[in-house]
C-alpha cells in the first residue's frame, strides 16, 4: 500500500513540472486524433519506445552512474523470444512478453556478475563486447532465423488481434505503448525513492562511502541491473510485433545501444524526466533527418555525426542533461 | 566488556608496512581517540577495522564477532560505522536524503527511513538544512551531515575520521559538543582520529598512538602527554635531546 502511495507520489516536483507534464499527456493522449500523418504516427511510437528503454538504462547509467553500453542485447532478446514464440507456436504476446523479461533478466544476472566487477571505461567496453557476442551468435542461430531474421505475417491473423499485438491500424501500437509508456514513468517514480534508489545514488557518488554504510554494491548494481533490462525486454517484445520483422541489425546493434544511452544522458541521467526529454529531441530528429537527408548520397552518416556532437557539448557543458541546467538554474533562483 | 579487539593486526601495501602489529581493545562506551604524526597508519587501520581492506594478519573481533574476513557492507550490519576523512555526501541527494541512505540499512520504507533521518537531524541540531545540498553547508555542518549518515545505521561503535579537520575553533567546539553528545547521551562508544589536539585532549578519555604504523603509546590523555616516545613522533628526537638535556 505504501509503495503505490509511493509511485504515485510526484509531490518534491515543483507544481508547474507536474502542471506541463499533465498537459503534455493529455496531448500524447489525443495526439493521434489529430490526423497525424502515419510518419508522424511511426515516430511517435519509436519515441514512447526509445523513452521506455531509456528510463530502464536510467536506473543502473542515470541513478546508479554506471555507463551500459550494451543495452540492445535485451532489445534482442525481448524481440526474439516474442516473434519466436508466436511464428513457432502460437504464443501471445502477453504471455511471451513476460517470458522475455524472464530470460533477459537471467542473461544479465549471468553477466552482470562479472561485469560488475569493472568499473568506469572498462565496464562500458564490455558492455558493448557482450551485446556485440550475443547480436553474433543470432545472426548464425538458425532456430531464429540467423541473419535474415524472423517475420511475423499479419496475413495469418486477424488484426485487431489484441492477445497476439497484431494491428492493421498504428493507434492501437500508440495507445498500448503509451499506457506501458506511463506504467513506466510510474514505476522509475517510485524506485528512484526506494531504498535501491538511494543505495545507487550513494554508490554513484562513493562506493566505499556506499559499503561503510551497510550497502552490498555488487549485488546493488546487479539487482538494478536486472530491473533495467525488464524494462527494455518489455520494449522489445513490443517492437517484435509492431515491426514484425526483426533482424540482429535492427535490433541488436550498437547504435541502438548508444541511442539508448545518449538519449538518457542528453535529457538528464538520474532524474525521472530525462530520458523521455532526450527520446523527445533525439527521435523525431533521428526520423526526420533519415527523411530530409538520408536518402541523398553522402549524408548517410549524417545522425551519427550529430550524436557525436550532442555528446561532445554534454560531456563539456553539462553532464546531467537538459534537465540539469533546468535544476541549477532553479537552484540559483531559490538561492536569491 | 570489550566491543572492539584487535590483534597483532599487519595491513601491507606491497613493501609498505602501514600497520605493523598493532593490538588494542576498546571497552564499550569508551571515547578512544587515535592519534599520530601523518602517514603513521591512522586511515589504514580504519579501513581494515571497517572491512574495506582485507588485512594482512592478524584478527580483529567486534561485539565478540570475528570480523577479520567480512566485507563493509556485512561490518557495517553488524553496528560499525565509520566517517571518511575527505568530505563525501551523495552529490544529488539532499541533507535528509543523505541521513536516510544510511537509515535505509535498517529499514526498507521510505516513510521509516525519512522518520528515522529527521530525528537524528533534530539530534545534530541540523533540520534547518534538511533541504539544502550537503555542498552548500559550511564545512562544519557537513561533517556533522556525514556523522548523521554515520549515525543513521543505528551503530553501536562509531569510527570518526578527522571531523574537525579544517574547521576554525568555535566550529571545532561545535563538533566536540556533538561527539560528547553521541558519547554522553546517546552511549555509542566511539573512536577519532584526529590531529586537533584541542580536540583530542578534551573529549577522549584514552588514546592510542601511532607512528610508523606501530603503536608506541596507550593510555589516559595525560600520559600520553608526557610520554617522551610521543613527543619524539611528534617533534623529533632533536627536540627531545635538547629539551631533556636541559633539564639534566
Amino acid at each position: 500500500m505504501e509503495t503505490l502511495k509511493n509511485a504515485f507520489d510526484f509531490s518534491d516536483f515543483p507544481r508547474s513540472d507536474l502542471v506541463v507534464a499533465g498537459v503534455l499527456a493529455l496531448a500524447l493522449a489525443a495526439f493521434p486524433f489529430l490526423s497525424p500523418s502515419s510518419f508522424a504516427m511511426a515516430t511517435m511510437i519509436q519515441f514512447f519506445m526509445f523513452s521506455i528503454y531509456g528510463m530502464g538504462w536510467n536506473t543502473i547509467g542515470g541513478y546508479g552512474g554506471q555507463v551500459d553500453l550494451g543495452k540492445a542485447q535485451y532489445v534482442g532478446i525481448g524481440a526474439y523470444t516474442t516473434a519466436v514464440m508466436l511464428i513457432r507456436w502460437d504464443i501471445p504476446f502477453w504471455v511471451s512478453m513476460p517470458v522475455g523479461m524472464c530470460l533477459s533478466v537471467m542473461w544479465s544476472f549471468i553477466i552482470g556478475y562479472p561485469l560488475f566487477r569493472l568499473k568506469g571505461h572498462y565496464f562500458a567496453i564490455a558492455t558493448i563486447a557482450t551485446s556485440l557476442v550475443l547480436k553474433d551468435l543470432f545472426e548464425v542461430w538458425d532456430f531464429v532465423g540467423a541473419a535474415r531474421g524472423l517475420e511475423i505475417s499479419p496475413i495469418k491473423y486477424h488484426p485487431p488481434d489484441f492477445l497476439r499485438l497484431i494491428f492493421r491500424d498504428d493507434i492501437y501500437y500508440y495507445y498500448i505503448i503509451f499506457a506501458f509508456f506511463l506504467a513506466g514513468i510510474v514505476y522509475i517514480n517510485w524506485f528512484r525513492k526506494s531504498r535501491l534508489g538511494f543505495q545507487l545514488r550513494s554508490i554513484k557518488d562513493n562506493e566505499e562511502v556506499a559499503r561503510s554504510l551497510g550497502i552490498n554494491v555488487h549485488w546493488a548494481k546487479i539487482k538494478t541491473y536486472a530491473i533495467a533490462t525488464a524494462f527494455v525486454s518489455v520494449a522489445g517484445s513490443f517492437h517484435a510485433c509492431y515491426i514484425k520483422n526483426i533482424e540482429p541489425e535492427d535490433t541488436m546493434s550498437l547504435d541502438i545501444s548508444i541511442l539508448i544511452a545518449l538519449m538518457a544522458m542528453l535529457g538528464g541521467a538520474g532524474s525521472l524526466w530525462g530520458p523521455i526529454i532526450g527520446a523527445g529531441i533525439l527521435i523525431p530528429l533521428k526520423s526526420y533527418l533519415k527523411e530530409w537527408l538520408g536518402a541523398r548520397a553522402g549524408l548517410v552518416g549524417i545522425d551519427l555525426i550529430i550524436y557525436a556532437l550532442i555528446i561532445m557539448v554534454i560531456s563539456a557543458k553539462e553532464p546531467r542533461g537538459i534537465w540539469g541546467i533546468v535544476e541549477r538554474v532553479r537552484r540559483r533562483k531559490r538561492r536569491r | 566488556m570489550k566491543i572492539l579487539e584487535v590483534q597483532h593486526l599487519v595491513k601491507e601495501f606491497g613493501g609498505l608496512r602501514a600497520n605493523d602489529d598493532i593490538s588494542f581493545s576498546l571497552e564499550k562506551e569508551e571515547l578512544t581517540g587515535v592519534i599520530g604524526p601523518n602517514g603513521a597508519g591512522k586511515t589504514t587501520l580504519f579501513n581494515c577495522i571497517a572491512g574495506l581492506h582485507p588485512v594482512t594478519s592478524g584478527r580483529i573481533f567486534f561485539d565478540g564477532r570475528d570480523i577479520t574476513a567480512l566485507k563493509a557492507h556485512e561490518v557495517a550490519r553488524l553496528g560499525l560505522a565509520r566517517t571518511f576523512q575527505v568530505y563525501t555526501a551523495a552529490g544529488d541527494l539532499n541533507v535528509e536524503e543523505n541521513v536516510m541512505v544510511g537509515c535505509f540499512m535498517r529499514t526498507a520504507s521510505r516513510t521509516e527511513a525519512r522518520r528515522r533521518a529527521r530525528r537524528i537531524l533534530a539530534e545534530l541540531n541540523l533540520e534547518e538544512h534538511a533541504d539544502a545540498l550537503v555542498s552548500e553547508l559550511p564545512v562544519a555542518a557537513q561533517k556533522q551531515v556525514t556523522m548523521a549518515t554515520a549515525l543513521g545505521t543505528a551503530p553501536k561503535l562509531l569510527l570518526l575520521d578527522e571531523v574537525a579537520a579544517g574547521l576554525n575553533p568555535s566550529e571545532i567546539d561545535q563538533i566536540m559538543d556533538t561527539i560528547r553528545h553521541l558519547h554522553h547521551d546517546l552511549g555509542i562508544t566511539i573512536v577519532l582520529i584526529e590531529h586537533v589536539m584541542a580536540l583530542v585532549m578534551n573529549v577522549c578519555q584514552r588514546l592510542v598512538v601511532l607512528d610508523y604504523g606501530k603503536k608506541i603509546a596507550d593510555g589516559g590523555p595525560e600520559d600520553i602527554a608526557d610520554n617522551p616516545q610521543v613527543i619524539k613522533a611528534y617533534l623529533g628526537e632533536r627536540y627531545v635531546a635538547e629539551h631533556t638535556g636541559e633539564l639534566s
